[in-house]
């Protein structure tokens, strides 16, 4: 184990996140010593602080904000969730989170890292720039990727609803629905967590387009549209369930999809770097022109 | 040093285990004589310290006592004390000493000698009928020390095994379900409609979670002139609020929780009507227990959104799984206790006058 390798380190964190969920799904059916009853949320700490030194490390070796390849982009999402979900217990335990946030870490850190194909080593090839330059949009990609960790959370507690529904619903015990929160929280939660994650959005994309139309080389039209109908899509998901027209279990398995989508959406929003942009600009009729 | 003999310390008593309903009545003891009866049993030859437990479910006495002390002196003062047959009490009670009295103690304290299985109001007896037998000053170095061990037992097994998991009283599971959906019991508003003994369970089990939002309505308001007044009369006793049957309907989305228990013999709920109310607050969860025999509330109300519709059957089906939970904690929590009980029977024998 090297504490100074990116991948060993984001393994080990991994490691934790799952043996958190493991030990929180233990600690919902058998009794815990007192004191290792905050065994799980410790391990979690643990993976965060170890996720957190390997995605410094990683921003040391690109110099600047690692999110430039699949791995990076999918390890940030998850610390993302990881620090929201801290945040958010500083203020209200909701029962089981960390344990289901453990769970999705567990399952997404897994699937990044045993890809070698979403860790291309970008920055070591020839005529590497750096990822971003221009400070405004190293801030909005940060914040863009803060605001993806939200609708993660949202997800997660989106999940939990439908779990308690299902375990009221079959009108049984059941093995998990004494120990999930009330789903009348969870529906709170969710509403809170989709305003907060939609917010910090907007301002991505408020920032994202003053870089936009100062440089609209560097933005493909991919990008643009991608990302504006995931803001398009979370912005009516707000407004509906605002206006009380999508609610309960169809908001939760939306919030789940709208995830799913940005998930899979969020290969295809690769800015373009700068010798691409350069490149294009100066193939274009109006630069041949020029020249 | 003194030590205590093994029959130094014992127990006589009578319960579920050994006699039916019938015979523990008339074995039980009458809350007014329990003072008459300590007086005299402080007579018994020999005996030191006394305590008498007497609930619906169980009479027994403990005590600790010298050489001379002859437990069948006390079968028999019991038995004149009820006017009882001395070979009716004979059989009808278990009589232990020593380390089986610790032993038996901790079971009854932690529940698990309970006829609900975990349930943890024998806690709160128990502890009442000790600080009665104090208050006396029946009670001495030695049940002093055994009682104190026994409440630390009882928290032990409480915490540590779980013969207390899940609730398995229909009440309390209607609010364990309620915890489930709402969050707050407290602040839930809950309309009965009927005046059953079902809703009157379900009310005390609310109330005493604190719910304060509590309406009573029913039919008898309007058709029936021999029960007129029973919808008032719970609403007064749990200081609810009544509401006219005619008005039920149009309310019903201002309820959290609403508990049918009438005798109706047709549906005073259907889809349409839940569908309607719904409408008035589409994203709050509606709880809707249909406690009737026949049911008050048409089955297709379970599927409009936001709403959780529970049948008795329901309700007993999770009270039983919870009771089947607990019951296979029985065995392991059995051991535990015995091990407690017998390292403290060693304690007490050989240090009888260490304080607890």
């Amino acid at each position: 184990m090297n504490f100074h390798d990116v991948r060993d380190l984001l393994w080990l964190s991994t490691a934790c996140y799952g043996a958190s969920f493991i030990l929180g799904m233990i600690k919902t059916r058998y009794r815990f010593p007192n004191g290792l009853l905050e065994s799980p949320f410790v391990i979690i700490l643990i993976g965060f602080c170890l996720q957190t030194r390997a995605l410094y490390i990683r921003g040391i070796e690109i110099h600047g904000c690692p999110l430039g390849n699949g791995l990076e982009r999918t390890q940030f999402i998850l610390w993302s969730l990881i620090l929201a979900f801290l945040l958010l217990r500083l203020i209200w335990k909701l029962n089981l989170l960390g344990t289901f946030c453990a769970g999705v870490s567990l399952f997404l850190g897994s699937l990044s890292l045993s890809l070698p194909a979403w860790d291309t080593p970008y920055w070591t090839a020839d005529g590497y720039t750096r990822l971003f330059q221009d400070p405004w949009i190293e801030l909005h990609a940060s914040i863009a990727i803060f605001s993806y960790g939200l609708f993660c959370l949202l997800a997660v507690v989106g999940m939990m609803y439908l779990s308690q529904r299902q375990a009221l619903l079959s009108r049984r015990t059941g093995f998990l629905g004494p120990y999930l929160p009330p789903i009348q929280e969870l529906d709170v939660a969710g509403f809170r967590l989709l305003a907060v994650g939609v917010s910090f959005l907007t301002l991505s994309m408020v920032v994202g387009t003053m870089h936009w139309t100062r440089h609209p080389e560097f933005v493909s039209q991919e990008k643009l549209t991608i990302t504006t109908a995931l803001w398009i899509g979370y912005l009516l998901l707000l407004v509906m369930r605002l206006t009380n027209r999508l609610y309960g279990s169809r908001f939760a398995k939306w919030t789940i999809a709208l995830f799913i989508i940005a998930l899979f959406s969020l290969s295809l929003v690769n800015s373009k770097t700068k010798p691409q942009a350069f490149q294009q600009i100066h193939s274009s009729p109006l630069a041949q022109v020029k020249l | 040093m003194s030590t205590i003999p093994e029959s130094g310390l014992f127990l006589l008593g009578t319960s579920h285990q050994i006699a039916n309903l019938n015979e523990r009545e008339t074995i039980g003891l009458p809350n007014d004589s329990i003072e008459k009866f300590y007086v005299g049993l402080e007579n018994l030859p020999g005996l030191k310290e006394c305590m008498v437990l007497n609930t619906c479910n169980r009479t027994e006495i403990y005590g600790s006592s010298d050489d001379s002390f002859q437990i069948d002196c006390l079968i028999k003062y019991l038995a004149d004390f009820r006017r009882l047959e001395f070979e009716f009490i004979k059989q009808k009670t278990y009589k232990r000493h020593g380390a089986e009295v610790v032993r038996h103690l901790f079971e009854v304290a932690s529940g698990i000698d309970s006829q609900m299985v975990g349930e943890t109001e024998i806690l709160g007896q128990l502890k009442k009928a000790y600080d009665d037998a104090t208050e006396r000053n029946s009670t001495g170095k030695v049940l002093n020390r055994l009682f104190q061990k026994s409440f630390q037992a009882a928290k032990w097994a409480r915490t540590n095994t779980g013969i207390s998991r899940g609730q398995v009283n229909l009440g309390n599971v209607l609010c364990e379900l309620a915890r489930r959906i709402f969050g707050r019991i407290d602040q839930c508003r809950l309309l009965v409609v009927g005046a059953g003994e079902v809703a009157e369970s379900a009310l005390e089990a609310f109330k005493s979670r604190g719910s304060e939002a509590i309406t009573v309505t029913g039919r008898t308001f309007d058709w029936c002139p021999l029960s007129r007044r029973k919808p008032d009369e719970l609403a007064q006793k749990f200081d609810g609020f009544t509401l006219a049957y005619s008005k039920f309907h149009e309310s019903l989305y201002l309820f959290d929780v609403v508990l049918a228990s009438t005798a109706s013999a047709r549906a005073l709920l259907t889809k349409s009507e839940v569908e309607h109310a719904m409408k008035k607050r589409p994203s709050k969860p509606l709880f809707i227990i249909d406690a009737s025999v026949p049911r008050n509330v048409e089955e297709a109300a379970s599927i409009v959104d936001n709403v959780f519709l529970y049948n008795m059957d329901d309700v007993s089906a999770i009270a039983n799984e919870n009771l089947q939970s607990r019951l296979s904690e029985v065995d392991r929590c059995r051991i535990a206790l015995s091990k407690r009980a017998v390292r403290l029977w060693e304690q007490m024998k050989a240090h009888p006058s260490l304080p607890s």
